[in-house]
């Protein structure tokens, strides 16, 4: 009784458990632990994935 | 006056706009409407003919009446995370925020009605058809020997979520997947398949359309059994590429007819040169092809969101004053 789509899933790739930064919000930003603006690190954002396609897709419909 | 951004706090890309927003001075105002009722409060009166309403956040208070605009990014279900969360709590605090925002005179990117019609993948093929784009051959049932003749006609077939929704209980995803020809359709009865005629493709396109601009970015084809770009296992880079003429008409269409002020396109290339249209994703990330391309989207999508409201008065901070 699986739909057909389901014959194709494979089991959904954990996010990293814990970032490295946290968001502060009296900037209204994430901030690295040494108070740098993670968003400006890309160098970090592309080693956390944390922008790509298929970041957020556990909760929303659009990648 | 204001810009509004509905999102959660772990969205690191919409800090990528809010980074430049900051730098040109543009009032930025941020919350999550699933903190409603917890970190986040809205008031709003209709009194003597007037509207007036605020929200606060962190501390933070705004007028409704001074925002300029509202950018509906990646916002939790409203009130998700209150004290005593609940199907009738959400629905409440849903209306109650949104529906005060829809009366405001902002501009939306995007606004939730165009956002959710824009989700349904069948209508974005179609709309996608109707604007010129090439669409593969698709079909969506959930008759198995519907499915066996599609099959027969085009033997090379990939299935992909409706919805692009994924299961959560438990957590999987569906990537797009190539289907084989002996594949047994029975199962397409269980649920709505959509099969697609796979594009033999020599690279991935995304192209991030902000109100009238185009920023496109392609991916060479990393191996031939690579299907979904976004579950590929590969190191080669995004790179900016021209947009030709009749696409970027196509795209333009599109999103007028979709009422979109931002949409994150989907093409494959194949060896001809040919675009063929996959999704449009109405609020498709973009912080992956930034960093690898260094193209402008990020303050490309502060730009226009900082742009004033024609023609309106604004209250800022407490004070009326012209928007110039």
């Amino acid at each position: 009784m699986q739909p057909f789509a389901l014959n194709y899933a494979r089991p959904a790739a954990e996010l990293e458990a814990t970032t490295p930064y946290v968001y502060d919000s009296g900037m209204q930003l994430n901030v690295l632990r040494d108070g740098r603006i993670a968003a400006c690190d890309h160098a970090l954002m592309r080693e956390l994935g944390t922008t790509t396609s298929t970041a957020g897709s556990k909760t929303h419909f659009d990648d | 006056m204001t810009v509004l951004i509905l999102t959660s706090e772990e969205d690191v890309t919409a800090d990528m706009v809010v980074v430049h927003l900051n730098a040109s001075g543009v009032p930025v105002f941020r919350l999550d409407p699933a903190d409603l009722t917890g970190g986040v409060a809205l008031s709003g009166e209709f009194v003597h003919g007037a509207f007036r309403g605020h929200l606060s956040s962190a501390g933070r208070l705004v007028s409704i009446g001074g925002l300029r605009s509202v950018w509906l990014r990646r916002p939790g279900a409203a009130a998700q995370r209150a004290a005593s969360p609940s199907a009738w709590l959400t629905e409440e605090a849903g209306q109650a925020l949104y529906g005060m925002l829809r009366g405001s005179e902002a501009r939306w990117m995007n606004h939730p009605d165009a956002a959710r019609r824009a989700r349904h993948k069948p209508w974005q093929l179609r709309l996608a058809q109707q604007c010129g784009l090439p669409v593969p051959a698709t079909l969506i049932t959930t008759f198995p020997q519907a499915a066996r003749d599609f099959a027969e006609r085009y033997p090379d077939l990939v299935v992909k979520p409706v919805s692009g929704a994924h299961p959560q209980d438990p957590p999987r995803a569906v990537p797009t997947s190539r289907v084989a020809p002996d594949t047994d359709f029975s199962a397409v009865a269980f649920g709505p398949t959509l099969l697609q005629r796979r594009v033999a493709k020599r690279a991935d396109i995304r192209l991030t359309a902000v109100g009238e601009e185009l920023l496109a970015a392609r991916r060479a084809t990393g191996a031939e059994s690579e299907v979904d770009v976004r579950f590929a296992a590969t190191d080669v880079p995004w790179c900016p590429v021209e947009v030709a003429p009749r696409v970027a008409e196509a795209v333009r269409a599109y999103l007028r007819g979709a009422e979109l002020a931002y949409g994150a396109f989907d093409f494959v290339e194949d060896a001809d040169g040919t675009w063929w249209f996959l999704e449009c994703n109405q609020s498709g990330q973009f912080g992956f092809v930034e960093v690898d391309t260094g193209q402008p989207i990020s303050r490309t999508i502060a730009e226009w969101l900082a742009r004033p409201v024609e023609g309106r008065e604004g209250q800022v901070n407490g004070a009326s004053a012209q928007v110039v």
